[in-house]
C-alpha cells in the first residue's frame, strides 16, 4: 500500500471533480471484539452511478448534503461571489451581532499548537485523517476571512504565504466538510486560549445557509421550516400530537395499571414540559415517565398544543441564526401565553443550548421566562422524599452518557449522577466522563441527517469513540446474557446511538439497551407494581 | 431529484428511494418495491400493515408510531421485520408510497 500524500490547506481549491481523500475502514482506530473485524461490517455504501452523475462528491466519499452539480461556470461563479459577500458579513457587527465577538476571538488567537486535534473525536477515531483535523477546516476559513474580509487582505495573504484560492472546489468542499464536525466543542474546552473551532464550523454553516441558501434539507426545509409551519420537524400536527398522547396514555394505563393522563394547555401551571416531539413518536416511555414523576410529586404541569409548543427542538442552533431566533421566540411566547411559572426543558441537549444559553441574549423583558433543565428538576423531586424508591428494582448494569450541550456546555454534571448513584446499584462511569465526555457522534444536527450514506460516517467515525467507551464501561458483562442500560438523556444522542447500534448489531451482540433518565427513576418507584423498563419486550 | 421506474411508472424519489408524489402510488408499485428487496409475493399480512400505514399517513400527514402499528395490526415488532426486511420505517413506509420520516424520530 502506498503511503497517503499529506493533505495541504491549498489542496481544498484544487481538482474540483476529485475527492480530497478516501476513507479506508482499516485505518480507523480499532474497536474491541466482536466489533474488530471490518470485513463483518456493512462497510461504506458507495454512491450509485446515478448519484455520481448528479451530486457533488469531492470530499471523502460520504455525502450528507446532496449538493447538485452546477450546470454552468456562471452558476459556480455566482455561488463563489455569494460566499465572498458572506465572509464580509460575518465580520460586520450589523449583520452578525450575535456571534461576532466569540468569532473574532477564535479567529485571532490560534497559535496552531494542535492541542485541540487530540481532543476531537472525529479526527482521533478516523486514525488522524488530516481532512478531519479541527484546525484544517478552521485555518482555511481563517485565511479566507483574512484575505477577503479585511482591508489589504489579498496583498497580505500573498506576502505571508497564506493565500487560499476561493473557487468552486473550495466552497463545495467546505460545505460538506462543515458537516463532518459534531459541534461537541471538546476542542474549545482543551484549547489553552479558548479558540472555539465548533463555533467557527457553525459560522461557516451559517454563511452557507443565510447567504447561499445552502442547508441540509433535514435541518431547514424538513426542519425549522416545517416546525414553524406545522409544529414539528417530524410533521406532527397539534391534533395528531394530542391524539398520539391519548393513545400512549391509554396504552400505558393499561399495561402499568396506574392512571396516566397528559395535561394540555393548562393555564397557570407551574411547569410547561417542553419535550421533543420525536420522544412522543419514538420513545413514548420517556414522555410517560415524565408524566408519572410529575404526578407522583404533586407538580402542576402541562404540555402545549400550540405550534411548535410540543416540540422543543431547535435545529436553527445548528446552522442559521434567523431560524434559531424564530423558534426560540415562539417557545417563549407560548410559555408566556400559558402563564406558566417556568419551562422545564426535556431530555434534549440542543434544546438546552438553544433555549438556556444562546436565546438568553434574545429573550429579554417579559419573554425571559425561567428555564430549567429536567436534570435539576428531577434531582429536587427524587430527593424531596415525596416518592418512595426501591433501588433494588434497578439492579442491572447502568452507565451514563453526557450530552455535550447539557454537560460540557451548561456544566450540569453532578445532579444526574447523584440520582443514578442513589437509584442504580450497578451504576458505573464511562472514561472519560462529565465535561470531558465523548460526543455521541450525532451532535450539531448530524443525528437527524441521514441522506445518501452519511449514516455510515456517523456509525464508523463520528460515533466510534463513544461506542468504544460504552463497550468498555460494560466490559465486565460483554455478552447479551445480561441486559445493560445505557442512560443517554438526550433524544439526539439516543437516535445517534440507535444508528451506531443498528450498524454494528450492538443490542444483539452485547445486550445493551438505550434509554433516558426518567425511565430509570420510574422503574425504581415502589408504587409501580410492574417493571417500567422492559428491555425491548412489548 | 432522483427518478426510478417501478411497475412501468416513472417516479420521483429521494436518495433512499422513497416516493415523493404519494398520489402516484399503486398496489403494483408496492409489489415492485417488495421485489427489489427480495420479497416476491405480498401476503394478506403485508397488505394489512401497508394499508394501515398508508391510510394513517393520508389522514394524519405522518407515519404512525411503531407502537401504534404494532397495536393496530396485532403484529409483533419481530413479525414486522420478518414481513419487511428493512423494518417498518425503511421498508414498510417505502412500499406504502409515503415519504421517509423526518426530524428526530
Amino acid at each position: 500500500m502506498t503511503k497517503k500524500k499529506k493533505l495541504t490547506l491549498n489542496d481544498i481549491s484544487r481538482n474540483a471533480e476529485k475527492r480530497l481523500t478516501e476513507i479506508n475502514i482499516d485505518e480507523l482506530i480499532p474497536l474491541p471484539p466482536p466489533y474488530d473485524k471490518s470485513e463483518e461490517l456493512p462497510g461504506i455504501k458507495p454512491l450509485t452511478d446515478d448519484q455520481k452523475t448528479r451530486l457533488v462528491d469531492n470530499l471523502d466519499g460520504f455525502n450528507a448534503l446532496v449538493l447538485l452539480k452546477p450546470q454552468s461556470k456562471e452558476e459556480e461563479d455566482k455561488f463563489v461571489r455569494q460566499f465572498e459577500a458572506g465572509l464580509k458579513k460575518l465580520l460586520n457587527k450589523g449583520d452578525n451581532w450575535t456571534f461576532l465577538q466569540p468569532l473574532l476571538l477564535s479567529l485571532e488567537h490560534c497559535v496552531r499548537c494542535q492541542t485541540c486535534s487530540d481532543a476531537c473525536p472525529v479526527y482521533v477515531a478516523s486514525g488522524k485523517q488530516e481532512i478531519y483535523r479541527p484546525t484544517y477546516r478552521a485555518e482555511i476559513f481563517r485565511r479566507l476571512i483574512n484575505k477577503f474580509a479585511k482591508p489589504g487582505g489579498k496583498w497580505l495573504a500573498k506576502l505571508k504565504g497564506a493565500d487560499i484560492k476561493l473557487n468552486w472546489a473550495t466552497i463545495s468542499r467546505l460545505y460538506e466538510l462543515a458537516y463532518r464536525c459534531t459541534l461537541c466543542r471538546r476542542c474549545a474546552q482543551t484549547c489553552p486560549i479558548g479558540v472555539d473551532n465548533g463555533l467557527i464550523t457553525r459560522e461557516l454553516r451559517k454563511l452557507f445557509s443565510q447567504e447561499l441558501g445552502w442547508a441540509p434539507k433535514e435541518l431547514h426545509e424538513k426542519g425549522t421550516v416545517l416546525q414553524l409551519e406545522v409544529g414539528s420537524p417530524t410533521g406532527l400536527r397539534p391534533d395528531v400530537a394530542k391524539d398520539n398522547m391519548e393513545f400512549i396514555d391509554e396504552d400505558f394505563t393499561e399495561s402499568l395499571g396506574i392512571k396516566i393522563k397528559t395535561n394540555w394547555d393548562k393555564q397557570g401551571a407551574d411547569v410547561l414540559l417542553l419535550h421533543s416531539a420525536g420522544d412522543i413518536l419514538s420513545f413514548p416511555e420517556s414522555v410517560i415517565a415524565f408524566a408519572i414523576i410529575c404526578d407522583k410529586a404533586g407538580i402542576s404541569w402541562t404540555l402545549s398544543s400550540d405550534i411548535p409548543g410540543y416540540d422543543g427542538v431547535n435545529y436553527g442552533l445548528f446552522y442559521d441564526d434567523i431560524q434559531l431566533a424564530k423558534v426560540a421566540t415562539r417557545h417563549a411566547q407560548i410559555a408566556k401565553k400559558l402563564k406558566v411559572k417556568k419551562i422545564v426543558m426535556g431530555e434534549c441537549g440542543h434544546e438546552h443550548k438553544a433555549l438556556a444559553t444562546v436565546a438568553d441574549r434574545l429573550l429579554t423583558g417579559d419573554l425571559n421566562i425561567p428555564r430549567e433543565s429536567f436534570i435539576t428538576f428531577f434531582e429536587d423531586i427524587v430527593f424531596s422524599g415525596k416518592i418512595k424508591f426501591d433501588p433494588s428494582k434497578n439492579n442491572f448494569p447502568v452507565t451514563l452518557h453526557d450530552p455535550c450541550n447539557i454537560v460540557r456546555n451548561l456544566g450540569i454534571v453532578e445532579p444526574q449522577r447523584r440520582i443514578l448513584r442513589y437509584l442504580c446499584p450497578q451504576f458505573r462511569e464511562m472514561i472519560p466522563h462529565g465535561v470531558d465526555n465523548q460526543c455521541c457522534g450525532g451532535g450539531g444536527g448530524l443525528s437527524v441527517m441521514s441522506d445518501v450514506n452519511i449514516n455510515d460516517f456517523k456509525a464508523l467515525i463520528a460515533g466510534r469513540m463513544k461506542l468504544k467507551q460504552i463497550l468498555e464501561a460494560f466490559s465486565d458483562h460483554p455478552r447479551p446474557d445480561v441486559n445493560k442500560y445505557l442512560c443517554a438523556p438526550c433524544l439526539n444522542c439516543k437516535l445517534q446511538m440507535r444508528v451506531i447500534f443498528d450498524y454494528y448489531g450492538v443490542q444483539e451482540k452485547s445486550g445493551i439497551y438505550i434509554g433516558g433518565l426518567a425511565e430509570l427513576i420510574v422503574n425504581a418507584m415502589v408504587d409501580l407494581k410492574k417493571p417500567f423498563i422492559t428491555w425491548g419486550e412489548e | 431529484m432522483a427518478q426510478i421506474e417501478l411497475a412501468g411508472v416513472m417516479l420521483q424519489v429521494d436518495e433512499h428511494g422513497f416516493m415523493q408524489e404519494t398520489g402516484k402510488w399503486t398496489e403494483d408499485i408496492a409489489r415492485a418495491y417488495g421485489q427489489k428487496e427480495g420479497v416476491t409475493e405480498l401476503t394478506d399480512d403485508h397488505w394489512k400493515a401497508l394499508n394501515y400505514l398508508r391510510n394513517y399517513y393520508l389522514a394524519n400527514g405522518i407515519c404512525p408510531m411503531v407502537r401504534r402499528l404494532v397495536k393496530e395490526t396485532g403484529f409483533t415488532l419481530k413479525k414486522l421485520y420478518d414481513l419487511f426486511p428493512e423494518g417498518p420505517a425503511n421498508s414498510a413506509c417505502k412500499w406504502a408510497g409515503v415519504p421517509k420520516a423526518t426530524g428526530c424520530v
